[in-house]
């Protein structure tokens, strides 16, 4: 039984009678010590799901539509708020992106690292301080003990998500999301701030969602990564098999758009022509024939479903959205796959070629 | 249709919209806005129209001398005073002085304030600071108290009254224009048109100007409000205007204060008078703040 | 933040200077001048020198404000032209009714409005939002002086719940150490009078109180609304915290900031609110004891009254600064 279940998510906003489909249906699981990647552009619902299963969407524009969430044999989407908050913080928990804004200015440190730990645990403050000041050791801040006194505003940019992981895993919860962890870092801090969430999800056994849109970020994290457009899954498989052998025509955009140094040609940044989709209505057809080159009238008409591609199954799966999968010549010649020789397949980039 | 052409009327762009067809979209919207400019319109027409809605003149007796004015009737809507004359009358023609005091107690801080604010904005450095100074203390005498100060200095003639309160709001248009000139002048607008040379006086004009005029007008109002309270203060501290012309509101009341047990109507009404056309310019000012600073949309 | 403190208190001296070279201007500018309102109109032009060498007012001006400097310093305010009596006496013996009327005042506007604008922001847009957003609008729509005299109509003369003039009633005797009487009823322990106190002092404080409620509920509003889509109240609700915790700890602690800055900026309107509630309530305070002075031309005690006004709000304001930046911990720890 997988920890966590979500089946056909969706999330609407409304806002003086007008309404956003944020969210439309995305569906997934996740097992003890899975690594899943969501990437996806701004705007494509991808942080919106994660605030919906916690339930903490901002009232009260944002609302769950349908779906359910089921964690633990419970539905997540339909427990009533006071059994949702005994799960938030506690069995399920998130990492925000802005570390300056999501730590609270007028609360030292130690404070807010024990409000976890007294809320949920129930210890007491004698033995939350002592179990913050570890917490901060773990996550790499030195002079853990005496930190605790201080503000946010005391610590640098990286330290301060590391404060914000450190009250994430305070109570050693199943699951962790981390929405946009490194997006407002700095390159060399992402590096460790990344290394850091990977060495506690081995550590803790704590299964992890994160949410991107860096294509570079997943990579080094995830075993596994969704592609999400326009609130949809596009494309979701293992995140080799996606770097190695994208099949959807946003995915290969993605990659095309970041510069490569093993690219087997000279490519020109190839960026994804076009806006993403306003929201305002369900998509009803394909959300992103408005920006494909392959585009057909099917693509405009009906809306695809993810459908498994030949090969591997089950958590291993590829599975893709599409009316129009790109062809591997164009895989090829975007320099995501390498020439095939004579009468072989192509490869993958840093894949072994066949024998 | 097809879905092609459906999606394709999706991503067409909304009319793009100037800042201030969008503010004045907004506080159309707002109801505020309209209960408030109604009311102005209201007092408006009484001070403009006086001689013809009220019924009787300011200082024209209809009744007899009472010691116990008597209350609204059939006859006298608002009821008389002490010395018989209409209260309705009295009020619709206290319009023309509260009105009057508002607006060019306001005008005189407005064209101060702006001046010394231009000045200490624009020219920077010591200028700037020692205008700053000076306004910052007068800023720490509460306005009221500035005024009493100012009346009893100057007297208590119309103008002197109508001047004080004005100098009583020229430290917070100074402010306001500075503050608004030293953000607007390392705006990339104004580097951009500095950088192609445009002189300074234009570039004050024409650029810096218009873009810090949005919080002045909201100010304005707001302080018109204020001097209209203040001004019925003073009357009601006996240091208001010794004009015995036009009756103004703050000092009839004030004269009745006394008698409030037996003749409330004449305390009631005038100051109900000053509530409303207070509210009017609250009501406005309010609504265009909340039409000009995006940010105090929640 | 010592630094802070002693940089602010040492501020103190030129301000404290330049305003009483103002005030000393100001009054010496006043028209009239104490020789005539001593001797009225008709005096003689001996009788009006010998008034002005008796009270200095034939030295050069240079002369006169050092002598008036240096007895400021010593606390010699002059004496007050009608009773002849020191003003610094009379000042002590008023100022107690003022700042007990003007405290009740703000913890009255304190003790509503705080609450009434954080669950006006909470409750956004609902019934009691909008409601309070009107009624503070037409709050401060209104004069205090008429919301005063509408609380006497009401209260005193309709009602007859409450009296309506002065702090005590006149036939009630009362030993006054402190002369806040609130304090003396409770030093002599007795119940009746402390009653009697109250009862006097709630209409004219809640008269005086109301325009600074409206104005603190509605900051209270939009700081609380500011904080509530801040980001770490998102993490707070994301840890599972009780709604009670999150109010209390993460949404009060950081808008009350900016509140308390406001609460000190009311200080000024409640000094002008003081004056005209006290004249309607035959309060014996500093307002009224400077209204007579206006009105009689004793310009020492307008002068000390005004030096008593300009000094509480400076005194306020660097109250306010100081427990700002010894609330807001980005401040506190540089």
């Amino acid at each position: 039984m997988p920890l966590l279940e979500v089946r056909d998510l969706a999330v609407r906003f409304s806002t003086r009678g007008k309404t956003v489909y944020a969210v439309n249906g995305i569906s997934f699981d996740l097992d003890p010590g899975d690594t899943l990647g969501i990437v996806g552009e701004s705007g494509c619902g991808k942080s919106v799901s994660s605030l919906a299963m916690l339930g903490i969407l901002p009232k009260p524009a944002g609302r769950v539509s349908g779906g359910q969430v089921t964690f633990d044999g419970e539905d997540l989407l339909t427990l009533p708020d006071e059994r949702l908050r005994h799960i938030r913080g506690n069995d399920i928990a998130m990492v925000f992106q802005d570390p300056m804004t999501s730590l609270n200015p007028v609360l030292t440190v130690g404070r807010q690292l024990t409000e976890a730990l007294r809320t949920h645990l129930d210890m007491d403050k004698k033995e939350a301080a002592a179990e913050a000041g570890s917490l901060l050791d773990r996550v790499g801040i030195p002079d853990a003990r005496q930190r605790l006194r201080d503000y946010p505003h005391q610590f640098s940019g990286g330290m301060r998500q590391r404060v914000g992981i450190a009250m994430a895993i305070s109570c050693q919860p199943k699951v962790l999301i981390a929405d946009e962890p490194t997006t407002a870092l700095d390159v060399t801090i992402q590096a460790q701030i990344l290394e850091l969430l990977r060495t506690l999800v081995r550590e803790e056994g704590m299964a992890l969602i994160l949410v991107t849109h860096d294509l570079g970020v997943v990579a080094g994290v995830c075993a596994r990564t969704h592609v999400m457009y326009a609130g949809r899954f596009v494309e979701t498989a293992p995140t080799a098999e996606l770097f190695a052998n994208p099949k959807h025509p946003y995915t290969v955009g993605l990659l095309k758009s970041v510069p490569r140094l093993d690219a087997v040609r000279k490519q020109r940044l190839d960026p994804i022509g076009g806006a993403p989709r306003d929201q305002t209505s369900e998509p009803t057809a394909c959300a992103f024939a408005p920006r494909c080159a392959y585009a057909t009238s099917e693509s405009w008409e009906q809306l695809p479903v993810l459908r498994e591609l030949d090969g591997a199954t089950g958590a291993a799966a590829h599975r893709v959205a599409c009316w129009n999968p790109v062809p591997e010549r164009d895989l090829v010649a975007a320099g995501i796959r390498r020439p095939p020789a004579e009468g072989q397949s192509s490869a993958g980039l840093g894949e072994e070629r066949p024998a | 249709m097809s879905i092609a052409e459906a999606e394709a009327s999706q991503l067409a762009v909304e009319q793009p919209s100037g800042l201030w067809s969008d503010a004045w979209r907004r506080v159309r919207r707002n109801p505020a806005a309209w209960v408030g400019a109604g009311l102005l319109l209201f007092f408006v027409i009484c001070a403009v129209f006086a001689p013809v809605i009220a019924p009787y003149g300011p200082q024209e007796s209809v009744g007899s001398l009472a010691a116990v004015p008597p209350g609204p009737s059939a006859e006298y809507p608002f009821g008389l005073d002490e010395q018989g004359r209409d209260v309705l009358s009295r009020i619709i023609y206290g319009a023309r002085l509260s009105l009057l005091v508002g607006v060019v107690s306001v005008a005189i801080g407005l064209s101060l304030g702006m001046v010394l604010g231009a000045i200490s904005g624009y020219f920077g450095g010591r200028v700037d600071g020692v205008i700053m100074r000076f306004m910052d203390l007068m800023l720490s005498i509460p306005g009221f108290l500035l005024a009493i100060g100012l009346v009893t200095l100057l007297g208590r003639g119309l103008f002197q009254i109508m001047f004080a309160i004005g100098i009583t709001t020229v430290p917070i248009f100074a402010r306001l224009l500075r503050g608004s000139i030293l953000a607007q002048r390392e705006a990339d607008y104004v580097l951009a048109a500095r950088s192609v040379g445009t002189p300074g006086l234009r570039l004050l004009t024409v650029h810096i100007l218009p873009n810090s005029i949005a919080p002045v007008i909201v100010q304005a109002t707001l302080a018109m409000a204020t001097a209209i309270i203040d001004v019925a203060g003073l009357s009601f501290l006996g240091l208001g205007p010794n004009d015995p012309g036009l009756p103004e509101w703050g000092k009839f009341l004030a004269e009745n204060a006394s008698r409030l047990q037996n003749s409330a109507h004449l305390v009631f009404f005038p100051g109900f008078a000053v509530v409303f056309s207070v509210l009017a310019f609250n009501l406005i000012g309010d609504a265009l703040r909340e039409a000009i600073d995006p940010k105090l949309r929640a | 933040m010592l630094r802070y403190v002693a940089k602010r208190l040492l501020l103190l001296v030129p301000v404290l200077i330049g305003l009483s070279i103002l005030v000393f201007a100001y009054v010496r500018a006043l028209p009239g001048g104490p020789a005539i309102a001593l001797l009225g109109e008709r005096a003689t032009q001996e009788s009006v020198e010998a008034i002005n060498r008796e009270l200095g007012l034939d030295q050069p001006i240079f002369v006169q404000y050092l002598r008036y400097a240096g007895n400021l310093i010593q606390g010699d305010f002059g004496s007050s032209v009608l009773s002849r009596r020191p003003v610094v006496e009379e000042l002590l013996e008023r100022f107690p009714a003022t700042v007990e009327l003007g405290f009740a005042a703000i913890l009255f506007a304190v003790l509503a409005g705080i609450p009434l604008g954080f669950v006006a922001a909470k409750r956004y847009q609902g019934v009691l939002d909008n409601t309070s957003l009107v009624a503070s609008l037409i709050g401060i729509s209104f004069p205090v002086f008429f919301l005063a005299l509408i609380m006497k109509y009401i209260f005193a003369v309709r009602l007859g719940w409450l009296p309506s003039i002065g702090r005590l009633d006149i036939t009630r005797s009362l030993e006054h150490p402190t002369n806040f009487y609130v304090l003396d009823a409770i030093i002599a322990g007795d119940g009746a009078a402390f009653v009697d106190v109250v009862a006097h002092l709630l209409m004219p404080a809640i008269a005086l109180g109301t325009i600074p409620l409206a104005i603190i509920a509605r900051i209270t509003r939009a700081a609380t609304l500011d904080v509530l889509s801040e980001d770490y109240v998102r993490t707070a609700r994301a840890k599972g915290l009780t709604t009670a915790v999150i109010d209390r700890r993460h949404i009060l602690k950081n808008s009350l900031l900016p509140v308390v800055t406001v609460i000190g900026l009311q200080t000024g309107l409640l000094l002008t609110g003081a004056i005209l509630t006290e004249t309607v309530f035959a309060w014996p305070g500093v307002g009224t004891w400077m209204l007579n002075a206006i009105n009689n031309r004793d310009y020492a005690v307008l002068q000390g009254g005004i030096v008593f006004f300009a000094f509480l709000v400076v005194v306020v304001n660097l109250l306010v600064d100081i427990s700002y930046a010894f609330l807001n911990p980005r401040i506190r720890y540089q």
